[in-house]
This record gives C-alpha cells, structure tokens and sequence, in this order.
C-alpha cells in the first residue's frame, strides 16, 4: 500500500515535472500551448484594436464602391469567367502560356519607365535586359527566356512611382471591370496606358486602335492569370477584406 | 531509486502497451522537417516534399449550385444575393470510379486550400471528387442551413447529409462504384457524424471514412483556438498594433531580398530571416484567423435568424449598406461568446434544455464513441502537436480507434496532410 502511494506520488511529481519542462504526455500528446506565453488576465484586447484599425481604410465613397463590386461579382460569373473557360478550352495551353508572355513583355515598358522614375538602378537594368532577351530571343516576347537566365520579373507602375515619392492613396475606388484600387493608382493607370500608346512598343499601341480583338484578347488574358474569384474569402465582409488587403499590398510593393 | 527504476519501467510499458495498439510513427524515420507546430500550421510542408498533383487544367471539374432552401432566395437580404444557393464542386473522372466527398474545415469554403489539395491528391488517385463547404462556413449557413446555428454536429451533420443527397441526384449519371467520406479539422468531425446518420439512412453506404485532424472535445479546442490571441506579444504600443507589426516584418524582409516574392517556399525563407516570428506572434496570427471565422457565423447566424444582437431586427441592408459596424461588432465575440450567445439559447429551445457539458458531449466525438468503437471503416490521423487538442484527447482516440489512429509526431493543425508521407498514408488507407 505504501508503495503505491509512493509511486502514485512520484509519478504525479514526475508528471508535474515533465509538463513544466514541455515533455510528452503519457498518451504522446506534446501540448504544444504549455510553452507559449499568454497574458495573466486572458483580457487582452489586441485582436479587437488591431482588427479594428484594419477597417480604417479611407472609403468616402463607400456605398458607390459596393454598388460596383456587386455589379463586377455579377458580370464576373456571368459573362468574364465563362469566357475566360472558353478561351481555355478552345486554346491549346502553349499558345495561352505564349499569349500571356507576350502581353507581360510589352508591360516591362512601364515597369522600365517607372523603375528609372524611382531612380531603381538596377531593377531598371533588369527590365531592360528582360526587354531585350525576350524581345529578341523570345521571338517578341512569346517565349520568356529571361526567367530561365535568373532575371525575375518584376512589375513597377506609375501608382507605385508616386507613392514612392509620397503622394497619399487618397480614397478606396472600386473600379468597373478592374476592381480594387484608389485615387492614386488610377490616375497611375491612366498614365501607364497613356506611355503605352506613345512608346507604341512592336506597334501593338497602334495596332489595338484599328483591331479591337488584341485589346478583348489582353483583358481575358489578363482575367485568366488573375486567380482571385469574388466569394473566394466565403465571407459576408469580403468587401471590407478585399479593401484591406489592397490597401497593404499596395504599401508593400511601394516600400519595396 | 528502485521506486523509479519501476516507475521508468512502468511509464515505458504504457508507452510500449500504447503504440503497440495504435500506429505510432516516430519522428525520425518520419522525417517531416517542421518541429515547431505553429510553423507547421501556418507553412504546411515545404514544396519539395509535397506529393505530385495532377495540373489544374488536365482536371475535369466544374462548380454547380443545388437549390435546398427555396425560402431563403425571399428571406435573405439584398447583398446575399451569391449565397441563396449552395455551391460545390464535382471532379469527375471517365467512366467508372469510386466517389469521395471531402468537408472543409471552420468557416472554410469548398474551394479553400486545403480542399483543392485534397481534390487533386485523390482525383489523380482515379476517384469522383465532391469538395463541400463547412457547415460553419458563410455560403452553407445560408444556402443550406436549416437553422444556420452551427455548433449542433448531430444537426450540422443532418444539413450535410442532406446537401449530398442533393449532389447526387444532380448528377444521375455519375457512374459510381462506392461512396467514400473524408474531412479535415471540424470537417473531420461533421464526416464522423455523418457516418454515423448513414448507417442508418443508408443513401450512401460508405465503404471508408478518413477523419484528418478532428477535434475530440469541441470545447477544449474552441478553448484553445480563442486562447491563441491572448498570446504575450513583443513589440506592440500605442502606435503600432499586431498587423502592423507583422506586415512590418514582410516590409522589411522584402527589402532585404530585393525583390517582391509570395510563394510556398517564400514562407520558410522568412522563419530563417532575422525577422521570423516568434511562437507567440504565430500562435496570435493563427487565432485571429479563427477568430475571422467566429465574426462571420456571429454575423450571419444572427442576421438569419433575425436575433437581433448585431445587425438590429428590421435594419433594412441593400447592397450599398456599410457592414463595417456590424463586423466590427461580430469581431468581439469569440466562439465562447458565440456559444453563449446564440447557440446554447437555440439548442435549449429546440431540444428541450440541457447544460453545456451536454451540448459539448453531444457534439464532440464522446457522443460516437461506442459507434466508432465498432466501425472498422473509420479511421483517424492525427498529430501529437495538434493545436486544437487538449490533455487526454489523444488517449480518447487510442482507446476508441485502436490501430485505426495514425498518430504523427509532428504537423502542428492539419500542416502535415500535404505531405508526401501523409499523401501516402491517405490514398493507402483509401484504395486499401
């Protein structure tokens, strides 16, 4: 009996120990809480306030943007993802893959400008020697050879120029067809399609004026490599999700 | 001395008594690379010891909508317009095969992540694919609830049961040999229950059931995931809240590469940066995940049922209504708030009464125990790092499952299922 209680003993003392060292429970279970450090109260609020500030995005025109992301939900499930699945299914994957090197190839123009805008030395270079290797090599851009040399590609536009020299987001937009974004990066749209025309680069510039299809072809492309679908985050806020995460990647690609 | 000469002979025999009955893989020759389980939660497996999986494009699948609540086209608001039906996604394979059905996880949606994954592994092993929304999940609360109070697994389960018939009967010419049943996380517990209602409805007959990482007492892992921000973090103040701090981190990693990056492997490259999260700022980031999940069941379970705790009764929303007041209402209450305010009321009017220990009894695993006990089909895999498990659950699971538990050493919550050992395990146990 003595022995018993001793051994009882010993392996409650024992079971104390191993819990304070993080050991195993006899089942094998590792409790993986038991080293984490948690707030004496259980009180904290930091979830709450950080979530909070989260939802502080300047969005004067919010109930305007909500109409539109309603109306790009809607025209997304009925008229671009069907054709986007159409344009899947009649085109072999070599040419859709050909298709989309070329659109990213003449977007390396408004990368080239932006990044020597911002005076980025060599993200500059790195676009031009993309420019060049898939141009020339790449047969005017269908092949994307640079990748394969180690030249990632990486996109600047005119938002992210004035960001970097501090011009404010300035109100959340929800633009038709496009989707998320604000007063800056529209206007930086606006101005990365207008360079377009003007460079004119292997005259797809001009040639989209007289052939509307290259600029239809462009956009379902566009939407094809775009894995993001309305009602993916499941959620009756996805608004409010979408509208922060623009909000922060955007930041990330300016600080970057 | 002798005293624990015994008792290391004693504490060796329960262990050796242990994992001769259940099947125990031990940490080396399991070789799975992350010991900190909250990387492994939030990581998963590194790329390259993923399984191969067949490309999007060589998959036939396309996502339907079944009808099963007619009433809620009328009934729900304006802005609720995608969510009057239910969605799913069917993979379907050539003639002939078996069919399996997989149910996400908290608050996830068919298309989530880990369903995808778990729709490639097994339609490129030649099964008929049906991912399912969770019960708890926005589109299924109002799709497909009958009371949109999710918690109630023998009720949740009924909805499921319900919604797969409803698949079935869409596709009449689906050529099916025999009907498989697979969850993770809380779906690993709705697929528990659902066997159960099937052994005596019998619609499917299922030939096996796979439970990846279920909870075993709801509460104790409720407990546990609301627990998770209540982490002592470094580095927050007045200025600088946890977001902050961890887009932050990003900022500056980024900066330090070079170069703009998200991808799968970029996630290990940043836990060896000098701005690697500590094990408090993950276990955070993984609570509020969840704690994103509670806002829109409160949110919703409570607009559906007009109860009038967030959005006010006869609020007239349009799809111009801000709902940005109400989810920040809907993100102070946590799942034990949840159960407190909405589904305890809703389970005590339907069912006649009862306290919490007994809707926690019927709703967790202890309510199947002589079923699973007996069911030779059913089997589990889980982690002896499992976030959501409390003490004594993975001893709940030996006695109850036997050598039908795999019990991994490492994996954190569900980080280990694409894993190319786990892969294995499950399209084993599957054709087996």
């Amino acid at each position: 009996m003595v022995k018993h209680s001793t051994l009882i003993i010993a392996l409650l003392l024992a079971s104390g120990q191993t819990l304070a060292e993080g050991q195993v429970d006899a089942d094998g279970f590792t409790n993986p809480l038991q080293n984490l450090q948690f707030n004496p109260g259980l009180d904290q609020q930091e979830f709450e306030r950080a979530s909070s500030d989260a939802l502080q995005v300047y969005d004067p025109l919010e109930s305007w943007n909500r109409r539109v992301y309603h109306f790009n939900y809607r025209f997304d499930q009925w008229v671009f993802l069907p054709v986007v699945d159409g344009y899947r299914y009649v085109t072999p994957d070599l040419v859709q893959t050909g298709v989309h090197n070329f659109f990213n190839n003449l977007g390396e123009i408004p990368t080239l400008a932006n990044s020597v805008l911002q005076l980025k030395g060599q993200r500059a270079m790195n676009s031009t020697a993309r420019l060049l290797f898939n141009t020339i090599l790449g047969v005017g851009g269908i092949w994307d050879p640079a990748t394969k040399m180690g030249l990632p590609r990486s996109s600047e536009d005119f938002g992210q120029t004035l960001g970097y020299y501090g011009v404010p987001a300035g109100p959340y937009l929800m633009l038709p067809l496009l989707g998320p974004s604000n007063l800056r990066d529209t206007g930086g749209l606006v101005a990365d399609y207008g360079l377009e025309n003007a460079v004119n680069y292997l005259d797809v510039a001009d040639a989209s004026r007289s052939n509307p299809g290259i600029t239809a072809l462009r956009i379902v492309d566009t939407r094809a490599n775009t894995g993001f679908r309305y009602g993916q985050l499941n959620s009756p806020f996805e608004y409010e999700k979408i509208r922060y995460f623009y909000h922060e990647s955007r930041k990330l690609k300016i600080a970057d | 001395m002798p005293s624990i000469a015994r008792l290391a002979a004693l504490l060796g025999g329960l262990a050796f008594f242990a994992s001769a009955m259940a099947a125990d893989v031990d940490a080396q020759s399991y070789g799975y690379p992350l010991a900190n389980p909250f990387e492994a939660t939030i990581a998963t497996t590194p790329p390259e010891l993923r399984p191969e999986l067949p490309a999007d494009g060589d998959i036939r699948q396309s996502d339907y909508s079944v009808r099963l609540r007619p009433d809620r086209e009328f009934e729900l608001l304006d802005n609720f317009w995608p969510v009057t039906k239910l969605h799913y996604r069917l993979a379907q394979q050539n003639g002939r095969a078996p069919l399996i059905f997989i149910i996400a996880g908290t608050g996830a949606h068919y298309a989530s992540g880990t369903t995808e994954y778990l729709k490639k592994l097994f339609y490129g092993a030649g099964f008929h694919v049906v991912q399912l929304s969770s019960p708890t999940s926005y589109d299924f609360m109002a799709a497909a609830s009958r009371f949109a109070t999710p918690g109630y697994s023998p009720d949740d389960a009924d909805d499921l049961y319900r919604v797969m018939q409803a698949v079935r009967a869409q596709h009449p010419k689906l050529d099916v040999s025999e009907y498989l049943l697979t969850g993770y996380s809380l779906g690993a517990l709705h697929a528990a229950f659902v066997s159960q209602l099937d052994e005596t409805r019998r619609a499917f007959d299922f030939k096996r059931v796979l439970l990846l990482n279920p909870p075993v007492n709801l509460y104790t892992s409720i407990t546990n995931l609301d627990k998770l921000v209540q982490t002592k973090v470094q580095g927050i103040d007045n200025s600088t809240n946890f977001y902050d701090l961890v887009l932050g981190k990003l900022t500056r990693y980024f900066n330090d590469k070079g170069y703009l990056d998200i991808n799968d492997a970029m996630l290990y490259d940043f836990q060896q940066s000098k701005e690697r999260l500590s094990d408090e700022q993950m276990a955070m980031l993984i609570g509020a995940s969840f704690r994103f999940s509670s806002a829109d069941i409160v949110f919703t379970s409570d607009l559906l049922n007009r109860r009038g705790l967030i959005t006010p009764r006869d609020y007239r929303i349009t799809e111009s209504t801000s709902l940005t007041p109400f989810f920040q209402m809907a993100l102070r209450c946590d799942f034990d708030c949840y159960i407190a305010e909405q589904l305890m009321p809703m389970w005590r009017a339907r069912y006649d009464g009862g306290s919490l220990n007994q809707l926690i009894d019927k709703s967790s695993l202890y309510a199947l125990e002589d079923y699973l006990r007996g069911s030779d089909k059913v089997s589990v895999m889980h982690n002896a790092d499992d976030l959501i498990l409390g003490q004594g659950d993975i001893g709940f699971l030996r006695r109850t499952f036997g050598d039908r538990l795999t019990l991994y050493p490492r994996g954190g919550h569900c980080g280990n299922l694409n894993y190319r050992v786990n892969a294995d395990a499950m399209l084993e146990f599957f054709r087996g």
